[in-house]
């Protein structure tokens, strides 16, 4: 009968004590906003990946169960990129004190690691999209998920082949040298380093940029077009399969974006595409099938609430997002934000 | 309706019961399939050189029976679970549950407590599940079994990410038997033996399924599934209640899925832990032995399931080398394996070769008319070349752009 005791337990715990110590420590003003900052970073990252997943669900119908690998690759990717970009060899050496010609044009050098690792991923979707995706869109759907998953154990294997099974961080040198520049520490935040500012800020720009794309360029029109009618986006002269390719592409390319960031934050390792997946599955629920929006404000939810969970009690960190799902699921089953297609 | 003999077009069927109608060939060979799979454990044991195991037929037919429970929703409602370790991890975190902290020891408590706990899990998740479908319905099931992942993770009660350990007592000439209700006086030792024991109960135990599932998918509630499956809205015009049915089926499957994970616990391994039991690639393994046994098959999951374990446990013996060193390769080869069965057999193993099967039609063909080979293998040489030169189109107009 321990268990039932240790049960009965754990649920007192989760009503009284721990869990409302928990929630004062996360409640002392620093903590507070230095967890939501931290959090803001991980959503916006999320959001990344999420809203490729998204955008291929909404204008495929495919559910690529692959484009967590396709983070993953991202990361790997970039750890191979900066290997070549930073060091004396390279572009340029992590300066080692604050310098404010220098820091910020090294903090141009990683952004220039994620834009070219985005760049390469950019073939690799397409290449994956017209080989391997589109001969089965006439198909079932069991078949793409299939399908999907075959592509994920592949390149799971692959990226442990190609970079092995160890974690490869990002070196300490270049990380302390963003980490310099003074960001939060003039706003009297010091323990949350700059690096998570740098990323907040490129995430943010990329995603605006996004907005941007699918708002006022033809391109992005069409295929927001292509989304609401495919019938007659095909009548009037789109080519269903370019917009394909290049939907799975974009995708593609802010996966492997989205990986360059965090193996610039922490590190690349093998299974990080996994848990990824599976929270974006979280945001897209949350945020509403195929809606950009939706992803925004999904992902911050999901990213600042673990953040806030590693404060009140880690042990319910993993499961905390999947409870806001369950949650929205009860309360409004279709999402936050309705269908995308007729707004961004 | 009772067992018998009967004639349709001139020729002899056997009545074996209500729905079950075979030739005398057909009959003999389900006999023939069921005695080699009682004879598996002992072909295994008596050679080293054949690539079988025994661990991963166990394994594999538990999985096989969970992906039975699913292809109740594959093959009739059109649903794509993508979360069906749930119900096998509920029912073998259960009886660990039960073993470890209630000393409950016989199999009569743990069985039906394991299953009660999957079923009534699955009437949970079937209520937030009901309202999608399509891929929807996936993600919204993968997102729940993902959920359950996290929470035995996160209690430290539950063993963390270690699980819990589920072997009988340790103490000298105990074994996994003495969960059975003794019959009489018999000493059974060696670990052989109780190993064929084991085998042999979960043989039976998945005839009994495979038939419970045979009546299902006969009766008038599988007739409604599958119209349900082929267009909602026309069902719901014709007065099914279609969320009534499709919660039904759910919880079916999910009772299906609890009774194997029960006896994975139970007779198979020697502790629960969540990443072998509740991870989203359990709940990808078990719907992936769905399609490559067949899922339009009622046998197809089941033979699938073994199969996929045999030739995972195969698989794991490759070894590549790559620029990041020596590393096994297991996961890529089965996913080359799902690979083919989507472009080559998408009716998988079963389904291709059954009556109608496109091996079994080609093997038909082939016996009229040998020099059919020829043909095929032009065939096949200019459908790679014509692939090929698609794909090189592909990416030059990717590149280039249309010219």
């Amino acid at each position: 009968m321990t268990l039932g005791i240790e049960l009965l337990e754990s649920s007192a715990f989760v009503l009284q004590g721990g869990f409302l110590d928990g929630v004062r420590t996360l409640l002392q003003p620093n903590t507070f906003v230095e967890q939501t900052i931290n959090g803001l970073q991980r959503g916006l990252v999320l959001f990344l990946i999420a809203s490729g997943l998204t955008v291929i669900l909404g204008i495929l119908d495919v559910l690529n169960l692959a484009h967590g690998e396709l983070y993953a690759l991202g990361a790997f990717i970039a750890s191979s990129v900066a290997g070549y970009l930073i060091g004396s060899s390279g572009l340029m050496a992590p300066p080692t004190s604050f310098d404010p010609v220098m820091s910020f044009a090294f903090v141009g050098v990683l952004i220039l690691v994620a834009l070219i690792t985005a760049l390469i991923m950019l073939p690799i979707g397409a290449v994956v999209e017209t080989t391997l995706i589109r001969p089965i869109y006439d198909r079932s759907q069991t078949y793409q998920l299939v399908l999907t998953f075959a592509i994920l154990l592949i390149i799971a294997d692959l990226l442990e082949l190609i970079w092995g099974s160890q974690p490869i961080g990002a070196s300490f040198a270049s990380q302390q040298a963003v980490n310099d520049i003074p960001t939060f520490e003039l706003i009297g935040f010091g323990n949350v380093p700059s690096l998570v500012a740098m990323i907040i800020v490129v995430s943010l720009l990329v995603g605006a940029a996004l907005f941007w794309f699918f708002s006022r360029t033809k391109t992005g029109r069409i295929i927001r077009a292509t989304a609401i009618d495919r019938e007659m986006a095909t009548a009037l002269g789109v080519s269903p399969d370019r917009t394909f390719t290049l939907v799975f592409a974009l995708g593609s390319f802010l996966a492997g974006f989205a990986g360059a960031m965090q193996f610039v934050r922490t590190n690349a390792q093998p299974g990080m595409g996994e848990s990824a997946l599976v929270l974006s599955f979280v945001v897209i629920v949350v945020g509403g099938l195929g809606s950009l929006r939706g992803a925004v404000v999904g992902a911050i939810i999901v990213g600042i609430l673990e953040n806030w969970m590693i404060v009140i009690n880690p042990e319910f960190q993993t499961a905390a997002p999947f409870a806001v799902m369950v949650l929205i699921l009860l309360v409004k089953p279709e999402g936050l934000f309705g269908t995308w297609g007729e707004r961004t | 309706m009772t067992p018998g003999l009967e004639r349709e077009d001139g020729s002899l069927r056997i009545r074996l019961m209500k729905g079950l109608v075979v030739s005398p060939l057909q009959l003999l060979g389900i006999l023939v399939g069921i005695g080699l799979l009682f004879a598996l454990p002992d072909i295994a044991r008596s050679t080293e050189n054949l690539p079988i195991r025994e661990r991963p037929i166990y394994r594999g037919m538990v999985l096989g029976l969970a992906a039975v429970g699913l292809n109740l929703l594959l093959r009739h409602a059109d649903l794509v679970s993508f979360g069906h370790a749930a119900f096998f991890g509920t029912g073998a975190y259960t009886t660990a549950i039960l073993i470890q902290f209630y000393e409950i020891q016989s199999v009569l408590i743990l069985i039906p407590m394991a299953i009660i706990a999957a079923t009534l899990m699955a009437v949970l998740i079937g209520y937030f599940t009901l309202p999608h479908e399509g891929l929807y319905f996936a993600l919204v099931t993968l997102a729940f079994g993902q959920l359950l992942y996290s929470i035995p993770r996160g209690i430290g009660e539950l063993g963390g990410t270690d699980g819990l350990n589920v072997l009988a007592p340790s103490q000298p000439g105990t074994s996994v038997l003495d969960r059975f209700p003794r019959l009489g006086d018999i000493a059974l030792t060696g670990s052989d033996i109780e190993n064929s024991i084991l085998f042999a109960v979960t043989i039976v135990v998945s005839l009994i399924m495979l038939l419970i599932m045979l009546r299902i998918s006969k009766s008038p509630f599988g007739r409604a599934l599958d119209a349900i499956g082929q267009q909602r809205t026309r069902a719901r015009f014709l007065g099914l209640r279609v969320k009534r049915y499709v919660w039904a089926a759910f919880i079916i499957s999910g009772f299906y899925g609890g009774v194997a994970g029960a006896l994975y616990a139970i007779f198979f391994t020697s502790g629960v832990s969540p990443d072998e039991t509740l991870q989203v690639f359990v709940s990808g393994d078990i719907l992936y032995i769905a399609i490559l046994g067949g899922f339009n098959t009622l046998t197809g999951p089941f033979i699938g399931g073994i199969i996929f374990e045999v030739l995972a446990n195969i698989a794991s013996d490759f070894e590549l080398t790559g620029p990041g060193g020596t590393k096994e390769i297991g996961r890529m080869l089965t996913g080359i394996v799902l690979l083919i069965i989507v472009f080559v057999f998408p009716s998988g193993v079963v389904g291709s070769l059954k009556r109608g099967g496109k091996v079994r039609e080609a093997g038909v063909d082939l016996k009229n008319d040998p020099s059919l080979i020829g043909p095929w293998l032009s065939q096949a040489a200019s459908g790679t070349v014509a692939a090929a030169k698609r794909a090189v189109e592909n990416v030059r107009i990717l590149l280039l752009g249309v010219k």
